[in-house]
């Protein structure tokens, strides 16, 4: 049985994978991350849960072109699969849901409810 | 240039090609080069270095670690240390055999590899090791080398004043003279005499040369004032405790108008040093007795240091060229005769600190030693009980090898090569070795206390030294290799088709092997048992030898030394009076351990100038002292108290057979001194040293003793007589304890070592009988396992219990009688060497070894019998039903 709950920082990477779409490398992402959530992160810890999500089946991924600030070598570009989607999905879902009945936020609801 | 600065750090981008992944090199190169790029742009060179180097780092994490060869045989090394996990499990039996064989075996060896290290480390702490020696005689006359450590005082100004290599030189006394030895102790401030041993004498220099470390007062001056000594930490701790003991007197033996005051307070001196004073007194400034004297007496231990560089020998040869050119005219003017001899045959010779207490060089002196024939004795039996110990476990597993075989034609038809299979079974046995060792640092720690009785010492195990566990480690992948070699290569040879089908029978071509093996593991056995009923024979011998003394009636009293003489006469009459005494003399001379010790040279009187006479002990006994001891005169009559005994002597038969005439009662004997006696009796030749050596020429004059009052009682109620007895010595001195000794006790105490050696033979016969008893346990049960068929079918046929037994034990049997053959005359000649031409020998006669063989095969047909038995009386229908 492979692992397929998500982490925070696996879900923040997974998203990120999705925005950059052919963006998507290790350096990339980790600058993204940096810039939008204002936490460092090495490339070595992106790349290290990269694999994990390719490994739990989230993530595919392949060799994209060679470009000159990198020395003329190519670069791995991940790709979200459906099931990396549809674990967002549903990680999104549950929370919603959750939001959904947080007091004051959702007392409409509660109300219907009749509690 | 510009352009050169701007690249990532080499050494980082090396390091991390060395451990990444190389799929994932080219694009975590190409990675860091963009962040690289992009923090030199934003913020600086230095930075962007940097921040590569930390990045390299992040990268240390397992999913980016090469997937290498090694980890390949890492994954197959967990697999194997999980397969012999499981076939320790499955055959918890044999697996119990085999690891607690081992851990005997490896915790005798444990052991012994603490005393040997303990034994050579003596005297190996010195700052200045190679320069610090003592001084010793050599005599080498005919090819052979004696040596001997004792020397003439005024030799010590002579070498200082010639010899400029030598830095320092110090004379000690240890043997009984004066004070040396045991003394009663008190402060000034105390009333209450405290024994206390460890005496000796020094001068100044000694603590210098062996350089004691001070706890209070200066080394170099502790010793020079006139009555000063140096007490040991332990000693100061007990006598005052939390001062500083400097200047403060100590008085001995309750004789306050010589008191000694405390120059210093040193470090007790290491466990292995091979002296061991807790009281050094001064040789400085004295009048009389030790640190006095001229060439005519041998009567000091002289330690060196000589300067750094100087060359041992020619220290040796200028020693001999002072003696040459003033030494023997010392010698003549003091009247000793053999001069020429001396001259011929007697030279010097340093003997290296770290020599003195193992004594490779075999100086003869009164120091107790180690002794380098025990270390290589122990060292071998240890070596022998591992070696049975790795036996045990190649004869089990491959006689286990059908189970195994399947096992490997398995692996072999799934794609094993031999070498992973040889690599199977090498981490199998090292796991059992492994284990072994876990086991036997438990059975170790257990036994070090009995063990340190056993040999006299006080080891520890060190957990926490460095070289400790790593060794430990060390040495259990050595014994599994070397133990599983054999059978890995056996094992892994089957080939796939023939086992699976069934082709092999188990063990057929290892049969001979393991034989034999059980032959070598039994005559090693029986070899030690020899060992042992050979020495336990020796001791018997000696103990029940007849000694011409009465040793099991005589007890003594210690500490006469702080009474007056009046008051030990009045002791000795109060003595006498109770009912169960029947004798007392006052004589520190005892034909045991622990005796005063007095030599001199003797002549007939007519016989002075022309021969050089012979030397003899030399005993002042009163006239009660023949008839305390039970001792028998031949001829002519006992002392009896008159003034004519001060020119009176008795002699014994071998000093009167040194003297050389018929009648020897009535002639005149003159000693090296010039004093002369006539003989008056001659006693029965006693024991009084070793009764390894021959009987020694002795002198009794009559003398009154210091401190030791012998007794001897007959009543078989001891308790009874000692307290009585008590009750009259706390009369004389209720300010000091009542202390007393059996004579057969001090007796016991000079075969200490070779006690020790005989409990020694008997604790690693017994050990190594357990180790080859278990091995032909476990071998027994799998022979039986293997032939129950064919038992039940002889018992359907008529076979009687009787009949299985003998054909079952038969073949075993047959080793160990091989084994016999062979161990009896090895054991004859390793006992023979062993015992050497000691005098009172015992006769290695053929019932010992027949005793020896007899017990073997006894304990061998014990163990076979269990499963044997056990196989012969099984129903039949049992285990033919399964067919």
């Amino acid at each position: 049985m492979k692992e397929t709950k998500l982490g925070e920082f696996e879900e923040v990477l997974l998203l990120l994978v999705g925005i950059l779409e052919e963006d998507a490398y290790a350096f990339k992402i980790a600058e993204e991350f940096e810039a939008q959530s204002g936490r460092s992160a090495s490339i070595g810890s992106v790349h290290s849960t990269l694999d994990r999500l390719k490994e739990k089946g989230f993530l595919t991924s392949e060799m994209g072109q060679p470009t000159a600030e990198r020395g003329g070598r190519r670069k791995r570009i991940y790709t979200i699969t459906n099931v990396g989607r549809n674990a967002l999905q549903a990680s999104r879902d549950f929370k919603v849901n959750l939001w959904n009945q947080y007091p004051g936020l959702a007392i409409d609801k509660l109300n219907i409810l009749g509690l | 240039m510009r352009e050169r600065r701007n690249i990532p750090p080499k050494i980082a981008q090396r390091l991390l090609l060395r451990f990444l992944r190389e799929d994932y090199a080219e694009e975590v190169l190409g990675d860091l080069d963009e962040k690289f790029l992009s923090v030199c742009q934003k913020q600086s060179n230095l930075r962007a270095k940097l921040n590569y180097w930390k990045q390299v780092i992040h990268y240390v994490r397992p999913f980016a670690f090469k997937r290498s060869k090694y980890s390949k045989h890492s994954f197959m090394l967990g697999h194997y240390i999980k397969i012999s996990w499981r076939s320790i499990l499955r055959h918890k039996a044999l697996s119990t055999i085999k690891i607690g064989g081992f851990a005997v075996g490896i915790a005798a060896c444990l052991l012994i590899a603490l005393y040997v290290g303990n034994e050579l480390s003596y005297d190996s702490h010195y700052q200045d090791q190679d320069q610090i020696f003592r001084i010793t005689n050599q005599w080498t006359e005919g090819g052979e080398v004696g040596r001997w450590s004792n020397l003439q005082g005024p030799l010590k100004e002579v070498i200082e004043e010639n010899i400029p290599e030598v830095e320092q030189v110090a004379k000690t006394v240890f043997w009984s003279w004066g004070n040396a030895g045991t003394n009663l102790v008190r402060t000034e401030s105390s009333q209450l005499n405290i024994e206390e041993g460890g005496f000796i004498y020094a001068d100044p220099e000694l603590l210098d040369i062996l350089q004691v470390k001070m706890v209070y007062g200066v080394r170099s001056q502790a010793l020079t004032a006139p009555n000063s000594l140096v007490i040991s930490r332990s000693i100061a701790d007990k006598y005052f405790p939390n001062v500083d003991p400097v200047g403060k007197q100590i008085i001995l033996n309750d004789k306050t108008d010589e008191a000694y005051t405390v120059g210093g307070v040193m470090a007790d001196f290491p466990d292995n040093s091979h002296i061991q004073p807790d009281f050094i007194m001064t040789l400085a400034e004295r009048q009389s007795g030790p640190g006095t004297g001229g060439w005519c007496c041998t009567n000091y231990i002289f330690y060196t240091k000589i300067k750094a560089g100087a060359d041992k020998q020619r220290v040796e040869q200028k020693l001999l060229d002072v003696r040459d050119s003033y030494v023997m005219g010392q010698l003549k003017t003091a009247g000793k005769t053999g001069l020429e001899e001396m001259e011929l045959h007697h030279s010097y010779y340093l003997q290296p600190i770290a020599d003195a207490y193992i004594n490779t060089a075999e100086v003869s002196d009164d120091i107790t030693h180690g002794s380098m024939e025990l270390v290589w004795i122990f060292g071998a039996i240890a070596m022998v009980i591992l070696l049975l110990a790795c036996v045990n476990f190649i004869n089990l597993t491959t006689a286990k090898s059908l189970q195994r075989a399947k096992e490997v034609g398995l692996r072999k038809v799934v794609g094993s090569v031999r070498s992973d299979l040889i690599g199977q079974y090498l981490s199998e046995s090292v796991v059992f070795s492994m284990l072994a060792i876990l086991l036997a640092l438990i059975i170790a720690y257990v036994a070090l206390p009995g063990f340190n009785q056993l040999a006299n010492k006080s080891l520890i195990m060190p957990w926490f030294s460095s070289w400790f566990l790593p060794s430990l480690c060390a040495v259990g992948v050595l014994i599994g290799v070397i133990s599983g070699i054999y059978p890995a290569f056996y094992l892994s040879k089957f080939r796939p088709v023939e086992v699976l089908k069934g082709k092999i029978s188990a063990g057929r071509g290892t049969a001979h092997v393991r034989g034999a093996m059980v032959v070598f593991q039994f005559m090693v056995t029986i070899v030690l048992l020899i060992g042992a009923i050979v020495t336990h024979q020796q001791f018997q011998l000696i103990m029940n030898k007849s000694l011409g003394y009465d040793k099991d009636q005589v007890i003594t009293i210690h500490g006469l030394n702080t009474l007056d003489s009046a008051n030990k006469a009045s002791l000795k009459q109060e003595v006498l009076n109770l009912p169960s005494v029947q004798g007392a003399t006052v004589s520190d001379f005892r034909p045991v351990a622990g005796t005063a010790i007095h030599n001199r040279t003797y002549w007939l009187a007519s016989a002075r100038l022309i021969d050089d006479g012979f030397e003899a002990a030399r005993w002042s006994v009163d006239e009660d002292y023949l008839d305390t001891y039970g001792m028998r005169l031949v001829a002519g009559k006992n002392f009896s108290g008159a003034a004519s005994d001060q020119e009176a002597l008795i002699i014994n038969e071998t000093m009167a057979g040194m003297l050389g005439l018929q009648e020897a009662v009535g002639v005149q004997v003159i000693d090296m001194f010039d004093q002369k006696y006539r003989v008056i009796g001659i006693v029965q030749d006693f024991h009084f040293e070793t009764l390894f050596a021959e009987v020694e020429p002795l002198a009794m004059v009559y003398g009154s003793g210091k401190s030791v009052l012998s007794v001897n009682i007959s009543s078989e109620d001891v308790a009874n007589t000692l307290s009585s007895i008590e009750a009259v010595w706390n009369d004389f001195k209720p300010n000091q304890q009542f202390r007393y000794a059996f004579l057969n006790q001090s007796f016991q105490k000079m075969y200490e070592s070779f006690i020790r050696a005989k409990s020694i033979f008997l604790v690693f016969a017994v050990l190594s009988i357990i180790i080859a008893c278990l091995g032909l346990f476990a071998l027994s049960a799998y022979m039986v396992e293997q032939r129950s068929k064919e038992v039940s079918i002889r018992k359907v046929l008529g076979a009687s219990v009787a009949g299985i037994f003998t054909l079952l034990s038969f073949d075993f049997i047959k080793l160990v009688l091989i084994a016999l053959l062979l161990a009896i005359p090895l054991g004859w000649f390793l006992m023979d060497v062993f015992l050497g031409d000691i005098h009172n020998r015992v006769d290695l006669s053929w019932y010992l070894f027949a005793f020896a063989g007899v017990v073997g095969v006894l304990v061998a047909m014990i163990t076979i019998s269990f499963e044997t038995i056990k196989a012969a009386l099984v129903n039949p229908a049992k285990r033919l039903r399964s067919e």
